[in-house]
């Protein structure tokens, strides 16, 4: 007889498998690696390693005159860019203390909501990707592409825009666009609403996404969670409303959070539905913002070399995925002596080590998709 | 065998639909069939109503918008060699060299009046580096550097991406480009 077990050896056991999710893989939204311990289906203990993406942005701001830095500011997030900029922008007005016309205000905010949406869209898009259907991506897609026909026309990019500047925003949006815009509004609306039955409200979707990665108030407290995570497990908490920036103050919208409505509140469902609401409130913004705009100028008095005094601020905004803070240190030269850019993305990723423990591999997919993270980023 | 088998056994904290009624299993079957007929109402629509929005690329070309932000020109006679560009672009990727003109050579001009004082011998940019964030546009005394609507300039090496400004066939590139 064989013996298969020698009984001085060590004991028999059954060991966790260690399985590497990207940095490649399709549902992780770029160059993110998960190293998850699993037992058979089950995760036990997943590791987000980050830092494929890393292009030394903050250092190499340090090297560049203030208006050289927003094509960066930029490439942060680079599937809301006018709204990375618009925060580094605020950043350095208030350094200089900058009047900043009427219009080009209203103009911001039109295109930092508009941007909003096109950024909503396209994780309503990646995310049903990330579940198995690619027909709302396509929707998706159909319509962002509307808005970044708008931006292609106003700023001359489609993606890294360049567009808000110290002291105004470059190019005027002329009457036509208004009306575009108005237009594409209208039809937008509906859409959403069509896309919410599509995907929101489909059983498949539902069963997919209801009850799983359930973030509570104290865990997204703890890990400093912002933005539609934030209200997604049913915090009112949105720095347009409770710190208003730019002229927000001036607008009347609602707080979108999430109410548990198909599971537990703070589920991935959550997330998404606090998302889709958030287009409408959006909609909502801009046909105010497009009501209340006067003619005028766009561009304020900014000097042609930006020599900020001595000093240091720090700006936050509401940016689509999150809050995004800007800290600018100043010593007097043309340069900026140290940018450090706080990420909503980054905490994001750190929660997700905190969600995956006893999930299914295919849930971790959606718990990665609902944090809606872009690794440009997380990363810098 | 005695020896002893430690066996890792997670449980998956997904909750599970314990108790499963008749009815509740009839209930899942149709909210299932129902709100999958509601999307397939939805998807339906598109293959009749709505047009195709996708352009058959090379075919058919989508014009670009007049200030869209593409491959950069400078027009080397209305240029100056003022520098501004190359000190405002934040990747570097602007080559200028120029000397001072001789005082008894014959006084040139831009198109705009302003004298010429340098003559330019280099007037390059490496396309591949630049990020096309227009910021040596916007500064540009003489309006002479400008983006076009050109975005197709695959080359086959990277070196190709330098653009002499001052090679006599850029000026039939730009040319080709107006006519189009």
């Amino acid at each position: 007889m064989f013996e298969f077990v020698n009984e001085k050896s060590e004991p028999l056991k059954s060991e966790l498998m260690t399985v590497n999710m990207g940095p490649q893989h399709p549902a992780t939204h770029g160059v993110l690696r998960v190293e998850i311990q699993t037992d058979s289906e089950v995760v036990a203990r997943a590791t987000p390693h980050i830092g494929y993406l890393h292009r030394c942005m903050e250092k190499h701001c340090e090297n560049l005159d203030y208006r050289g830095v927003i094509p960066f500011a930029d490439r942060l997030d680079y599937l809301a860019a006018m709204s990375m900029e618009w925060n580094y922008v605020l950043a350095v007005e208030k350094m200089l203390k900058t009047e900043v016309p009427e219009r080009a205000e209203y103009v911001r905010v039109i295109i930092g909501e508009l941007q909003r949406i096109a950024s909503h869209l396209m994780f309503f898009g990646t995310y049903a990707i990330d579940l198995g259907a690619f027909t709302p991506f396509l929707y998706a897609f159909q319509d962002r592409e509307n808005i970044l026909r708008i931006f292609e026309e106003v700023s001359g990019a489609r993606l890294l825009y360049n567009y808000i500047w110290v002291g105004g925003v470059w190019n005027d949006l002329t009457d036509d666009h208004l009306v575009r815009i108005e237009n594409f509004l209208e039809t937008f609306e509906e859409s959403i609403k069509k896309y919410h039955k599509l995907v929101g409200e489909n059983k498949i979707f539902i069963s997919r996404t209801a009850n799983v990665g359930v973030l509570s108030k104290e865990q997204v407290y703890d890990y400093g969670l912002t933005g539609p995570v934030l209200r997604g497990s049913g915090i009112d908490w949105d720095l347009r409303k409770n710190r208003p920036y730019s002229i927000y103050e001036k607008f009347d919208f609602d707080v979108i959070k999430g109410e548990g409505l198909k599971g537990k509140t703070g589920d991935c469902w959550d997330r998404y539905y606090v998302r889709m609401m958030e287009m409408h409130e959006s909609i909502k913004i801009i046909r105010q913002a497009l009501a209340g705009i006067e003619a005028g100028p766009v561009m304020g008095k900014v000097p042609k070399i930006i020599k900020p005094a001595k000093g240091e601020v720090y700006m936050r905004t509401e940016c689509p995925r999150g809050e995004l803070g800007i800290h600018l240190v100043s010593d007097g030269t043309k340069v900026p002596y140290r940018l450090k850019v706080k990420s909503s993305c980054f905490t994001h990723v750190s929660a997700l080590a905190e969600m995956a423990p006893g999930m299914l591999i295919a849930d971790l997919v959606a718990a990665i998709g609902s944090i809606d993270i872009v690794l440009g980023e997380v990363d810098r | 065998m005695s020896a002893e088998i430690e066996i890792h056994h997670l449980s998956s904290t997904r909750p599970q639909e314990e108790s499963l009624t008749l009815g509740q299993w009839f209930r899942n079957i149709w909210s299932g069939l129902s709100t999958a007929f509601k999307g397939m109402m939805i998807t339906g629509k598109y293959i009749y109503s709505v047009k195709p929005v996708t352009i058959e690329y090379p075919e058919v070309r989508e014009q670009l918008p007049a200030n869209s932000r593409s491959r950069l020109f400078n027009d080397a006679e209305n240029c100056i060699s003022c520098y501004q560009c190359a000190t405002a672009c934040p990747v570097d990727c602007i080559y200028i060299t120029a000397t001072r003109r001789d005082k008894d050579a014959e006084k040139i001009k831009t198109k705009d009046g302003t004298p010429i004082r340098l003559d330019l011998h280099q007037y390059t940019i490496d396309t591949a580096l630049c990020c096309y964030c227009g910021l040596c546009t916007t500064v540009c005394p003489t309006e002479c550097l400008t983006h076009t609507t050109d975005y197709e300039f695959a080359q086959y090496s990277l070196g190709g991406f330098k653009y002499d400004y001052l090679a006599p066939d850029i000026r039939e590139w730009r040319n080709r480009l107006v006519e189009d």
